[in-house]
């Protein structure tokens, strides 16, 4: 691959999608009403203004609820892996297990989880 | 296990701080500056012990006995800024936050060893991010003081970007060689035109992290208003330790497109070192001042990489090691009287040699082992990256070096006036120093003479390192 063709694929992608979005905007029946302006699916319609502050402990459990997450993504593998690799992998598994727990338990301590 | 024994330490005594923090009451909290210090100090000493080498993880994790040397540094560096802290830490107003401070300072240093020690383009992803998002956290560490918070905003918009940028390259190398892994992509990164221009994006994404210029803009802003202590731990460990792995992968995975980014380097140290020193002279405010100042060390910096030998990568690290003993020492006495009075502007240190004689003689010692004046390492420590570069037939990029290099000593020259001959009707007061504050400026000081005078460090680094051919 040389220089020219680099220059030539830039050129050929910006044209592709050009041409793409031209068409999608030329091509198809154009009709507008009241519903279809409506946020798609998204529940019911706002009341008021929407940019507000939020409570920032919904943040704050998100966070926390993506710790757990991550963990039960790291769980399923090594519970699959558990017969094979025998000991070591129950040791470390509760060496996560310990780390994580600090982790929460600190939050815990800090008041992370007390709704105000 | 023993293998990533650096790493392991770290993370064992961050969790044992992080247990500490829950477990110790509030009044005591002052208590975690010795022990997180006598831990740092533990880690230090066991890194020294020589371990085993070799690759974990299918080799996504290496080490040898390089790595663990360049590790060792980095220990060196975080303990130094972990010292000096610790009058900052003791104010009134960061009492109850010295545990957290000393967790997110370890946390970077764990991402930067990881970074260094990664065997494959994602360990080594995964190890920036880890260095890059606690610091932002810690440039924003003074939450109530406008300036810190705008920093730590600063920061992670700027090394999101230059992350993003990074991602990209690496997107396109994995796109063209098929792998992330450096043993396979080094022999089939053979420099086509998307593998340059994949190689361009990581470069400058990698440039954004030591700040060469044009892509420094963040670095003063980010040094002024982030808390002392953090910028001289930007300024030295976070540069050293991209400086170090951008040294490795240049020698190792691109070395086979060695004459497109010497040519790259060439175009950058030439901008660098000269932008950092003019715009250098023009500060007033120190902080701002040490921000340009460090820009254009690391423009001297590549001068080693650029060597492409085996006696350039020495000259790369030991400039990295004589640059963190110079820069905190002098980041040193300017976050004490940062403390203790507030004054941040070369005009405020008027006669500082009169009141306190002893903080003065140590920022003139650092600031000529920055510029590179004989009896101090820093002067060692440019003469032998000189000396690199004119052994590969640079002969007036080290013109244009040595131009530069008188230059900056103007300038620093300009604080020295300042402390020893100018008047002031209202110097800054004399205070006495505690105990830790003596200690990281003792430990500087030290460092400045031992690493200058003892070339055992230099034989001891030269038989670690490798070059290009």
């Amino acid at each position: 691959m040389s220089a020219e063709s680099l220059i030539l694929f830039f050129i050929v992608g910006a044209f592709l999608v050009g041409i793409a979005l031209l068409f999608s905007s030329l091509v198809p029946p154009t009709s507008t009403n009241s519903q279809k302006a409506e946020a798609y699916e998204c529940g019911i319609p706002t009341e008021g203004i929407t940019w507000l502050q939020f409570n920032v402990g919904y943040y704050l459990f998100a966070i926390i609820f993506l710790v757990f997450d991550v963990e039960t993504v790291f769980i399923f593998p090594w519970a699959i892996m558990m017969k094979s690799m025998g000991m070591t992998a129950f040791i470390e598994i509760i060496i996560f297990f310990f780390v994580l727990g600090v982790g929460l338990l600190y939050a815990w301590k800090k008041g992370a989880l007390k709704w105000e | 296990m023993l293998i990533m024994r650096h790493e392991l330490l770290l993370i064992a005594i961050t969790v044992i701080l992080l247990l500490v923090e829950i477990f110790l009451p509030g009044d005591k909290k002052s208590r975690v500056i010795t022990l997180a210090i006598l831990l740092m100090t533990a880690v230090l000493i066991l890194g020294f012990v020589p371990g085993p080498s070799g690759t974990l993880f299918g080799g996504m994790y290496q080490t040898t006995a390089l790595i663990s040397m360049l590790k060792n540094i980095l220990n060196i560096g975080a303990l130094i800024v972990m010292i000096q802290s610790a009058d900052w830490l003791r104010k009134p107003e960061n009492k109850e936050k010295i545990s957290e401070y000393y967790i997110l300072l370890l946390s970077t240093l764990i991402g930067m060893q990881y970074m260094l020690s990664s065997g494959d383009f994602l360990m080594f992803y995964l190890g920036l991010e880890l260095a890059t998002i606690p610091l932002a956290a810690l440039a924003a560490f003074e939450r109530f003081k406008e300036k810190s918070a705008e920093a730590g905003v600063k920061f992670i918009f700027s090394s999101a970007l230059s992350s993003g940028i990074l991602l990209y390259g690496l997107s396109m190398i994995y796109g063209t060689t098929g792998t992330l892994y450096f043993a396979e992509v080094g022999p089939a990164f053979t420099g086509t035109p998307l593998q340059v221009l994949g190689f361009i994006f990581f470069f400058a994404g990698m440039a954004f992290k030591i700040s060469l210029v044009p892509f420094h803009l963040w670095t003063a802003d980010v040094y002024e208003g982030a808390p002392v202590n953090i910028s001289s731990y930007l300024s030295v460990v976070s540069k050293g330790a991209a400086a170090f792995i951008l040294t490795i992968l240049l020698f190792t995975v691109f070395s086979k497109i060695a004459l497109m980014w010497s040519n790259v380097l060439y175009i950058i140290i030439i901008l660098t070192i000269t932008m950092g020193n003019l715009f250098a002279i023009r500060q007033q405010n120190l902080k701002r001042f040490l921000a340009f100042s460090s820009i254009a060390q690391a423009g001297f910096i590549l001068l080693g990489i650029i060597g492409q030998s085996q006696y350039g990568m020495t000259t790369v690290i030991y400039f990295v090691l004589v640059y963190i003993f110079s820069n905190l020492g002098a980041f040193g006495v300017v976050s004490i009287i940062s403390n203790r009075t507030g004054c941040e502007t070369i005009n405020d240190y008027d006669g500082l040699y009169r009141t306190n004689p002893r903080l003065a003689m140590m920022m003139m010692l650092s600031l000529f082992s920055l510029a590179g004046i004989p009896p101090v390492a820093g002067f060692f420590g440019k003469f032998f990256l000189f000396a690199a570069a004119a052994n590969h037939g640079l002969y007036i990029l080290v013109l244009i070096a040595i131009i530069n290099t008188i230059i900056s000593l103007y300038y620093y020259l300009l604080v020295i006036k300042a402390m020893f001959l100018n008047r002031s009707d209202r110097p800054i007061p004399k205070f006495k120093s505690d105990f830790y504050t003596s200690l990281g400026l003792i430990l500087c000081l030290a460092g400045i003479f031992a690493v200058g005078i003892a070339s055992t460090i230099f034989e001891a680094i030269n038989g670690l390192s490798f070059g290009l051919y």
